[in-house]
């Protein structure tokens, strides 16, 4: 079977020097996917490659039947790839509702199913949705960052730390809510840091270090691997 | 001195001269905040859009407010055609570069105004208008168009800003580029409907300091000041603080008077900015620090 995402080989960065070296991996569809590395691996990096942000100088990334190596941000965007930055991810002055429209900028039309879709997964929001973005509490900015990620309604959602600074709590809640996007025919590519929690959570993982893939599979086979678990996770 | 005098003498002409300071505030806190560079063209094209009423109440003997939406038009071209022509070439380089353009195109736009329509004041309409009185206070009709122009100007871009599709989107731009781009929105339609709504208020600007004094081709440049220390006064990126900014500005430089020789005048916009800077350079409305 042919994987939804397949980055083939992909050498990269934003200047002369290559960021990424050799990377090489892939999302099936509905299949929640976490890259865990330390500071600095590249984890960002390689999402900014899928979304057509860097300077690929070898390999390709294929999208659904499409290399979309050196396609332009928006026409990836209108593919159906939707990508949550690491930090700077809202509209901060812009009310939660127009977070949302602005995620929709690209589709024509009538929003109201898109806004049910994604009221609906985050409940919270529909109730503040005047309040400026801004205003809101961490975990609530998350949503907010999710919520305009998924307007058009996207075949893949490249998270960047969505649970960065946020408590356990809303830890499992984001992890929940991933879940429950993954339940909607949505597969997830994200990055995280609490890499125990994540790699328990996903299907499968990645473990980047200095630009280059170093092991793969299945959450619970890394989470069992002493070389990983030595290197990453905090023994 | 009794208060009638103070609102007839100083009051209202600065609340007047602030509405004219308003309206070119309103297209540099855009340009600023959308474009990230302080436009100093700005002053001179609403010199251009000042001449080009001018030269449509000459032709065809219409008066100047009815000429004023074909000379908003007309600077919105231009200042559109300017971006195309110049700014746009610039967009990756540091900013800095592009403020430097933009007082070459000052500049520029200067000479053309001068070579079309030479150095010479000139007026729309010749004659003494005398005031009329209400309840005491001396307001003259250009003066009340002046005001309510500007109110109604900017609650319309307002009422864009806050409902449409591609005023929404101007307000991302401003508020975060990058997430903006991700999210499919055109940069380059943004930044054409920037340059028609900045180029446009210009010309009301200079449009309405003609209509109150007379037309000279360094009008629109003695305001850029002013207009500055407008926008900044009020947070840049905020158009309400900058109709605020506008309005204190332009009652701060007529009750100078009081106290300072009226040569100072000019002086006042240049303390209020440096006191801005200093002490609240997010402006009173919280804008962005550029
Ligand atoms: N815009 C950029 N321009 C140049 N170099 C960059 C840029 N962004 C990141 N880098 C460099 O690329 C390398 C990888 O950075 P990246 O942000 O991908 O790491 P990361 O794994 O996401 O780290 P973190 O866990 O801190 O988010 C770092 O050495 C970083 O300095
Ligand atoms: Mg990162």
């Amino acid at each position: 079977m042919t994987s939804l995402l397949r980055l083939q080989g992909v050498t990269g960065g934003y200047g002369d020097a290559d960021i990424l070296q050799d990377v090489t991996l892939h999302v099936d569809d509905k299949e929640i996917v976490v890259i865990v590395g330390p500071n600095g691996a590249g984890k960002s990096t390689a999402m900014k490659a899928v979304f057509g942000m860097l300077n690929v100088r070898a390999g390709s990334i294929v999208f659904d039947g499409d290399t979309i190596t050196k396609w332009a941000t928006d026409r990836i965007v209108q593919r159906g790839i939707s990508y949550v930055p690491q930090v700077d991810n809202i509209f901060r002055e812009m009310s939660i509702h127009e977070n949302l429209e602005m995620g929709a900028f690209l589709k024509k039309g009538d929003l109201s199913a898109a806004y049910d879709r994604v009221y609906s997964l985050f409940p919270d929001l529909k109730e503040r949705r005047k309040t400026a973005a801004g205003t809101l509490s961490g975990g609530q900015r998350q949503m907010v960052a999710m919520g305009r990620a998924l307007m058009l309604n996207p075949k893949l959602l490249l998270l960047d730390e969505p649970t960065a600074g946020l408590s356990p709590r809303y830890m499992e809640q984001i992890f929940q809510i991933c879940r429950d996007v993954r339940d909607t025919d949505v597969a997830i590519l994200l990055v995280e840091q609490h890499a125990k929690q994540a790699l328990a959570f996903a299907d499968r993982g990645y473990v980047l270090a200095a630009g280059q893939n170093r092991h793969e599979g299945s959450g619970a086979d890394l989470l069992a691997d002493r070389e990983v678990a030595e290197m990453f996770l905090g023994g | 001195m009794d208060m009638l005098e103070l609102l007839n003498f100083y009051i209202i002409p600065g609340l007047v001269l602030g509405s004219i300071y308003a309206l070119g505030a309103v297209g540099i806190t855009l340009a600023f905040a959308i474009l990230r560079y302080a436009h100093l063209a700005h002053g001179d094209l609403a010199t251009l859009g000042a001449f080009i009423a001018l030269a449509i109440v000459q032709a065809s003997g219409m008066p100047p407010l009815a000429a004023l939406p074909f000379a908003m038009i007309a600077t919105a071209v231009v200042a559109v055609g300017i971006d195309k022509g110049f700014y746009e070439h610039l967009r990756e380089k540091p900013k800095i570069i592009t403020v430097m353009a933009s007082l070459g195109i000052a500049l520029m736009v200067r000479a053309v105004v001068q070579v079309v329509w030479g150095v010479d004041a000139e007026s729309y309409v010749r004659g003494i208008v005398r005031p009329e009185t209400y309840w005491g206070l001396r307001i003259k009709d250009r003066e009340i168009w002046t005001v309510v122009f500007m109110i109604v100007l900017v609650a319309a871009l307002q009422i864009f800003l806050a409902r449409s599709k591609w005023g929404k989107a101007m307000r991302a731009m401003s508020d975060n580029p990058s997430l903006a781009l991700l999210s499919g929105i055109d940069n380059r339609k943004v930044v054409v409907l920037t340059w028609i709504i900045a180029g446009g208020l210009c010309a009301a600007a200079g449009v309405f300091l003609g209509i109150n004094t007379e037309l000279k081709s360094m009008m629109g440049w003695q305001m850029l000041l002013p207009m500055f220390a407008a926008a900044i006064l009020g947070g840049v990126g905020r158009v309400e603080g900058a109709v605020l900014g506008g309005l204190i500005v332009g009652v701060a430089e007529e009750l100078s008077v009081l106290v300072l020789p009226s040569e100072y005048k000019a002086a006042m916009a240049f303390a209020i900015l440096l006191f801005m800077l200093l002490v609240r350079p997010t402006g009173l409305l919280r804008g962005k620090v550029l």
